[in-house]
């Protein structure tokens, strides 16, 4: 059980259920089948942003292309079977190449250089983004396969619709990746301190380029799943997702230096915002209050992060003491 | 030989200043109309803000920082000067001292949130950019305020210099000035650099550190909001998404002007005219792109591969000085 207790993700899973027990008392609309399907859906694009921003968080580095990739991403696959009629598998293969193509960009030009990772993402988000428009002219493509309007409206069962099969599998996956590959405890260590991580042998190069690569992949995935969501592919797909992918691992006890992630805090940290977005939404609040609230929320996770470690500096001080 | 070269052509300024000059050739040639007085006194409006965006930028950048919310604090702030002129009707010079005030609250707020809690000011920022931007739009309802007293917007559109130069860049670049003596010669600029250098050094010499970088965050509020008012000034009407969706207009020229002009992004170095030769040649870059007619939905694109080829040139450059270094 205290064992329980150390972990990132118990406290926020007690906030979660309590959370939605309180919300349904007082809205019984908030659990109806219509309400846990679009909160599903949300909660399934999200997770994939979250894991593509918390994969470079944990090299201790910041994204900020992530969008910019997605939108890409999501232009170009529907471009692909509208302007060309592609199938729609080749399309999505492309799609991820392309994701792969711009997450190596990031990583090769930020491990070669030595220049932040967040000035070279910055960079790419104006390279990706403009060529988003220049090749879209800011207009969308609204002619997609049924098969793709199907897979991102249809229900499995009950309210649960297709679209959170992938996210789920990313999220498992990125769970053995960082718990039981030596690749994700690699990524780890280098994002804790870069010295000692090439001191032991591990390549900084192979680490960045990989993490990058995954977090292009995912961002492509992103953008994929929010084609099949919206029905068409707009150019501005992406562009809100930088607040939403810090705020899921910040609040999931991620520490920006690097070296510490969660997957699981993370998947809580996206529910929870979910949820909250979700439930400001029932209660009839501003949208725009949303907005402020998640501001509210990073920085509550913050203080809260911040005030467990000092407790733990704290308490081991203790012990050196005896 | 090394010695022979003088100092100041190993400076990145130097490199900027070829640059810009090289720029303005090329699109002399190249272009009709871009030595026309029109688009000299659009590029002077367009610079004047640039400027005051990348010192905003510059200042944060100082202490290892970063400051996302500064497109969200400067509309805000210049929302709230809008409110005071027109909906209460306070005076110009008094709004614009509240407006001033109000900006420096807000980067205040930033630097307390940063130095207390130790996180990078990066997820700070990002959370008070939403939450600044999230109460403007909420307060204004989205609305803008035009009806605002004609000394001030009669100021925005004013010609000087044979109607060559807008008076708002006369405002950016006195602030250059001011910077620079603040940061050259007085006892709380030296500090300010100190603590950005080296924070652990600065603190056993007995300089607060934490204060210094609430300063620079206060700093940066107050040159956001005044960029506000300026914005307002040249637009003649204060509206909610004049820097964009929560500011991200901003946010390139933002960083560009200050890492174009050599400003270390791990803090502890300024270089005002550095940062306004920056700023000159992003905006010369993009009027010349929108000339030469490359595309409005291109011009993007350009800018971040400029961004990126600036940051490597600048990174060759600092190699091979210290290369030539360890030779001579």
């Amino acid at each position: 059980m205290s064992a329980l207790l150390k972990k990132d993700w118990f406290g926020l899973g007690l906030v979660l259920i309590f959370g939605s027990i309180l919300i349904s008392l007082f809205k019984p609309a908030f659990i109806s089948p219509f309400n846990l399907y679009v909160l599903m859906l949300s909660v399934s694009l999200m997770l994939v942003v979250a894991m593509s921003q918390m994969i470079i968080i944990a090299i201790g580095q910041m994204n900020l292309s992530v969008g910019a990739i997605g939108g890409l991403v999501a232009i170009s696959f529907t471009g692909l079977m509208e302007v060309y009629s592609m199938s729609i598998l080749p399309a999505v293969l492309i799609g991820l190449l392309i994701g792969l193509a711009c997450g190596f960009i990031n990583g090769y030009i930020t491990v070669k250089t030595g220049i932040s990772a967040f000035i070279i993402t910055l960079a790419t988000l104006y390279i990706f983004k403009g060529m988003n428009l220049g090749i879209t002219e800011a207009q969308p493509f609204y002619e997609i396969p049924e098969a793709v309007k199907f897979f991102g409206n249809a229900k499995i069962f009950g309210p649960i619709p297709y679209l959170v099969i992938i996210p789920i599998i990313i999220t498992i996956l990125m769970w053995i990746l960082m718990n039981r590959t030596s690749l994700g405890r690699y990524m780890l260590a280098y994002g804790n301190n870069v010295q000692s991580s090439e001191l032991i042998g591990i390549s900084s190069t192979k680490i960045v380029i990989y993490a990058h690569v995954i977090s292009g992949l995912l961002a492509a995935i992103g953008g994929m799943l929010v084609v099949c969501r919206l029905q068409l592919g707009t150019p501005n797909i992406g562009d809100s997702w930088l607040l939403p992918s810090f705020a899921a691992p910040v609040i999931g006890g991620a520490i920006l230096a690097g070296g510490k992630v969660d997957v699981i805090a993370t998947a809580f940290g996206v529910i929870l915002v979910s949820i909250i977005s979700q439930a400001l939404v029932i209660f009839k609040i501003d949208p725009f209050f949303v907005q402020i609230f998640l501001g509210f929320m990073i920085l509550l996770a913050v203080f809260i992060n911040r005030y467990r470690e000092y407790r733990e500096e704290r308490r081991t001080k203790v012990f050196s003491d005896e | 030989m090394n010695n022979k070269i003088p100092n100041f052509v190993k400076t990145n300024q130097f490199g900027l200043l070829i640059l810009v000059i090289v720029f303005i050739c090329i699109f002399s040639f190249s272009t009709d109309g871009f030595t026309s007085r029109f688009n000299i006194y659009a590029l002077s409006r367009v610079v004047a803000l640039d400027i005051m965006i990348g010192l905003a930028m510059m200042v944060v950048i100082l202490t290892g920082g970063l400051n996302l919310s500064l497109g969200a604090l400067g509309v805000s702030a210049a929302m709230f000067g809008g409110w005071c002129m027109e909906s209460i009707g306070i005076p110009i010079s008094i709004t614009i001292i509240l407006v001033l005030a109000f900006g420096s609250f807000l980067g205040w707020i930033n630097g307390f949130v940063t130095v207390r809690t130790g996180v990078h000011s990066f997820i700070v920022t990002l959370a008070t950019m939403s939450i600044y931007f999230g109460f403007m739009t909420l307060l204004t309802e989205a609305e803008a305020f035009r009806k605002l007293p004609e000394a001030f917007t009669d100021f925005g559109s004013l010609k000087l210099f044979n109607k060559y130069i807008s008076p708002l860049l006369i405002i950016s670049v006195l602030t250059c000035f001011v910077l620079y003596y603040i940061f050259k010669y007085t006892d709380i600029g030296r500090k300010l650099i100190a603590a950005g250098a080296n924070p652990d050094a600065a603190e056993l010499s007995g300089i607060s550190v934490d204060r210094m970088f609430i300063y620079c965050h206060m700093l940066s509020g107050f040159l956001a909001a005044l960029a506000g008012i300026m914005l307002t000034a040249r637009i003649g009407a204060a509206i909610p998404s004049m820097a964009g969706h929560l500011g991200f207009d901003w946010l390139l020229p933002a960083f560009l002007a200050p890492v174009l002009g050599g400003t270390l992004l791990s803090g502890g170095k300024v270089t005002v005219f550095g940062t306004m030769l920056g700023a000159i040649l992003v905006t010369l870059i993009n009027n010349g792109l929108y000339l030469i007619d490359v595309g409005e939905f291109w011009v993007r694109f350009f800018l971040g591969i400029i961004l990126l080829g600036a940051v490597l040139l600048d990174r060759a450059r600092e190699y091979f000085t210290v290369k030539n270094s360890i030779v001579s």
